[in-house]
């Protein structure tokens, strides 16, 4: 991709490029948010104290990171209640694999999930890094710095799970079932050739998406899991067989979404708020 | 699942302290564990853990800590030597500190 001249900041963009900046934060704010809030499911519910610590410490760093996504959409002049607390449900975007509830004591799919997820996440990160977008390029760093020990976490886990016999039949379990709803991750949507056109990011959601499917499928098939690559289309793109019914990323989510969300909001609406309460500075002033 | 004592250091240089345990299957795990429960809220340089089998233990049931007789002439500050060195009059203060401590217990 060519280089791109840096973008300037959020009161100068064209429509053109506010839309563009607008699509890729939503994704990357909506995903940390939800899958933070999925995995805060798993509290006093992991199988340790020390696993429960582990993964709501990570729930928190996903909010965090959400926090600092938001907040550069909030430069466009909305407010959190916009963006979270009375924001339609169908007007999120992100992907399903962030959405789906655990079975209950699943401790499988929540560690198959964090790590199909961290391994993408760290790929978008490095794309983000020489972003065209000074705004998203400086706040980039700061959750890099994190993610590291999510992965880590992930793959760890994955190792240990699948040295017994059981473990071994639910990592399977969870790969199969999860497998397709992580490739929505990487599912474009109409903004992506104005996203890479403009370099907000360095690598395109296809390139991004074969170098996952590489890492996973070579790490899972080396520790005893069965998993294969999606079939493609002459451009390269997943057939729409390989994906489940709802991809997320166009506002299409599963039923449980509407649930989950109901949940989120729960408090704020019985609470009667019109408003949410700040317990932090503004990330610029950290 | 095995026990691993947490030891945390707070700064290049200082002690590690022991400050909990955290139950993992191996090494790997126990750090993973270890940086997250004991490393996360107090600021942090550095955490060992160890297995806890691996440490040796003697208490004051197994013995009896500096002896039962009086041994006065064990400390530098029984003696009454005029301008000391430097070196000599810390570890006078020192060992004066210490005397202090056993005398409270």
């Amino acid at each position: 991709m060519a280089a791109t001249e840096s973008l300037s900041g959020p009161n100068d963009l064209d429509e053109r490029e506010r839309a563009a900046v607008e699509s890729l934060l939503y994704r990357l704010a909506d995903d940390e948010f939800v899958i933070a809030d999925r995995y805060t499911d798993w509290q006093v519910r992991a199988p340790t104290v020390e696993s429960d610590i582990a993964i709501a410490n990570i729930a928190q760093d996903e909010l965090g990171h959400a926090r600092l996504w938001y907040d550069l959409l909030e430069d466009f002049g909305h407010s959190e209640p916009d963006l979270i607390w009375e924001r339609d449900p169908e007007t999120f975007r992100h992907s399903t694999l962030c959405e789906l509830p655990f079975a209950e004591g699943d401790w499988a799919d929540a560690i198959v999930r964090s790590y199909f997820y961290d391994e993408a996440e760290h790929l978008r990160l490095e794309a983000l890094e020489e972003s065209s977008y000074p705004r998203i390029r400086d706040r980039v760093g700061k959750i890099v710095g994190e993610e590291g020990y999510h992965r880590e976490h992930a793959e760890n886990w994955l190792r240990r799970l699948v040295s017994g016999e059981e473990g071994r039949e639910r990592v399977q379990e969870a790969v199969d079932e999860l497998f397709p709803y992580a490739l929505t991750l990487f599912e474009e949507t109409e903004d992506d050739e104005a996203i890479d056109d403009l370099g907000l990011r360095t690598r395109t959601l296809s390139a991004m998406r074969e170098e996952w499917i590489e890492t996973v499928t070579g790490t899972l098939t080396e520790i005893g899991i069965d998993a294969r690559a999606p079939e493609t289309d002459e451009d390269g793109q997943v057939l729409t067989g390989e994906l489940p019914d709802h991809v997320g990323r166009d506002g299409d989510h599963t039923d449980h979404w509407a649930t989950h969300y109901d949940e989120i909001t729960n408090t704020y609406r019985e609470l009667g708020r019109d408003h949410a309460a700040r317990l932090m500075e503004d990330p610029d002033d950290e | 699942m095995m026990i691993w004592e947490v030891f945390r250091q707070e700064g290049a240089g200082k002690y590690h302290t022991h400050c909990g345990n955290v139950h993992a299957p191996d090494r790997e795990m126990a750090l993973m564990f270890a940086q997250i429960q004991h490393g996360r809220r107090k600021p942090t340089h550095s955490i060992w853990v160890t297995p806890q089998q691996e440490i040796g233990e003697i208490d004051e049931g197994d013995t009896t800590f500096g002896g039962t007789t009086d041994k006065g002439y064990r400390w530098a500050t029984q003696y009454n030597i005029t301008a000391a060195a430097e070196e000599v009059a810390d570890s006078e203060s020192e060992q004066a500190d210490a005397e202090k401590e056993r005398g409270r217990r």
